[in-house]
Order: C-alpha cells, then sequence, then structure tokens
C-alpha cells in the first residue's frame, strides 16, 4: 500500500510542477487529466478497497470518474465559437 | 511457489448506506466540476486571469495531505485486522489520529487560503471564476470537517475496543467517507489550480 502511497505524491508532484513552473500546455493537459484518472482509480481500487469486489460496485465511482476526466477534457479542448 | 488467491467480496466495504452517500456526494461533486469546465469556455481569459491569484503551493501541499491522511486511514484499517486485540485497537487508533491531525492540518491551510481572499476582497460575487472556487472549495471544506467529525468517533470506539479483526464495519465506513473527501480533491486540485 506503501507503493501506492508514493505513486499517489508523484503524480501530485507532476500535477503541481506543470501548474508552478508555467509548464502546462495544450497538449500537457490531456496527460494532466490522465495522471488525475490514473490516481483517482488507484484511491478507489485500494484506498477505498473496491479492486476485490463485485465488479459493479467497482464500476460506479471509476465511471464517475472517467467521466468527470473525460468531460473536462472535452471542455477544455472542444473548440469555441466566436 | 504459492500464488496468492484473493477471493472477490460481494459488497464494497463498509455500510451500504454509506455507498449511497458516496454517489449522492460525486453526483453534487460532479455537476459543480461540470458547472466549472463548461461556464470556463465562457470567458477562458478571465479563469486564467482570476487563476493566477491562487497559490497552487497551498493547493499542492493540500493535496499531499489528504493523500498521506487517506493513506493513514489504510493503515488503520490494516492494523485493526491484527489478531492481537489490545494492540490492534492502539495502533488503529495511533493512524487514526495522524490522520485527524492531517485533516486538521488541511482545515488551517485553507483558512489561510481563504482569508487572504477575503483581504484581497474576494468573494462570492467577484467573478464567476472566484465563485466557482468558493462555493466548491467551501463545500468541500465542510465535508473534510464532517471526515475529522466520523474519523474522531471511529477512534473513540477504536481506543474502546469496540472493532476487531472479525467485526470493523464501522471503521470501513468511516474510512469510506474519508476516502471519498481525498477522491474529490483529486479531481478539484488540477481543475482549480493547474488547468489553464
Amino acid at each position: 500500500m506503501k507503493f501506492i502511497w508514493i505513486i499517489l505524491v508523484v503524480l501530485t508532484l507532476f500535477a503541481f510542477l506543470l501548474g508552478y513552473l508555467h509548464l502546462i500546455s495544450y497538449s500537457l493537459v490531456g496527460i494532466l487529466l490522465v495522471s488525475t484518472f490514473i490516481k483517482g482509480h488507484l484511491v478507489i481500487d485500494y484506498f477505498m478497497g473496491l479492486k476485490n469486489v463485485s465488479l459493479s460496485y467497482r464500476l460506479i465511482p471509476t465511471l464517475w470518474l472517467l467521466l468527470m476526466v473525460v468531460m473536462i477534457g472535452v471542455a477544455y479542448y472542444l473548440p469555441i465559437s466566436a | 511457489m504459492t500464488k496468492k488467491i484473493e477471493q472477490k467480496r460481494p459488497y464494497p466495504p463498509g455500510d451500504f448506506g454509506i455507498w449511497l452517500i458516496v454517489y449522492m456526494e460525486l453526483i453534487t461533486f460532479g455537476l459543480l466540476f461540470m458547472g466549472y469546465a463548461f461556464s470556463r469556455r465562457g470567458d477562458v481569459e478571465l479563469f486564467n486571469q482570476s487563476q493566477l491569484l491562487l497559490d497552487q503551493r497551498l493547493g499542492f501541499i493540500n493535496t499531499l495531505i489528504l493523500i498521506t491522511s487517506s493513506y493513514f486511514v489504510v493503515k488503520a484499517l490494516e492494523s485493526i485486522k491484527l489478531l492481537d486485540r489490545e494492540k490492534a485497537s492502539a495502533l488503529a487508533s495511533k493512524w487514526l489520529l495522524r490522520a485527524m491531525s492531517l485533516g486538521g492540518v488541511f482545515l488551517i491551510i485553507k483558512i489561510v487560503e481563504f482569508s487572504g481572499k477575503y483581504v484581497q476582497g474576494i468573494s462570492l460575487s467577484t467573478n464567476t471564476f472566484f465563485m466557482f472556487y468558493i462555493l466548491l472549495t467551501a463545500f468541500h471544506f465542510l465535508h473534510v470537517i464532517l471526515g475529522i467529525v466520523i474519523l474522531f468517533n471511529i477512534r473513540k470506539k477504536t481506543k474502546l475496543g469496540e472493532y476487531s479483526a472479525q467485526n470493523h464495519v464501522g471503521m470501513e465506513t468511516g474510512a469510506t467517507y474519508w476516502h471519498l473527501v481525498d477522491l474529490l480533491w483529486i479531481v478539484l486540485f488540477p481543475l482549480i489550480y493547474i488547468i489553464r
């Protein structure tokens, strides 16, 4: 479980450095969203303990997380009409 | 070499009622996240300029705090499953105290952040970005307070020896709520503080 915590810390540091060092760009937002999904998924599976429960219970928060990440991406990348 | 076989549990950890609360919270926060993401499209420049007034370092520290606190709650649950009941309760109680303390630090940092914005004259009516920023983070703040109260109660029961390796559903229920608070912040942090 410590390994999961370390991954979460590293991905959080990655997100912070993107913002703090003004490295965040149009394409990196996609990567940031993928890393957000990985972090959330790790919390759902390992911290919430849903990895070893019936798939339907595991899927509900995972699909919510996927929907969030995809919709944030859509809102970001969809061209804005003038 | 032996292979560890993990059996699937039919139901998630904790009381079923907590999962209904989790789903409702996910929907509520989900709508707010979408509201922010799509409102941003209405005035990208305003959102980007306003975001520069946030202290990303505080958001980063608070993310680390919640992740670590969540990990401590996992350690508490691991500890309560030890066979020596007295040792299990003492250890779990220690981990819960650490988790609660970190929750307290999160609140202090958030208060510092909120008061900084107040001094700058920023309020809900400043602009759409700050309306969402205050609404989302203050709503989450209330969840952290509730989470700490829940952790306090399960720690009290842990100290009284009410949980054991065989019976710790109450602790799992409280832990689930605390992980939810963590999960919500994991989405909130990049959305509000980083993406521009």
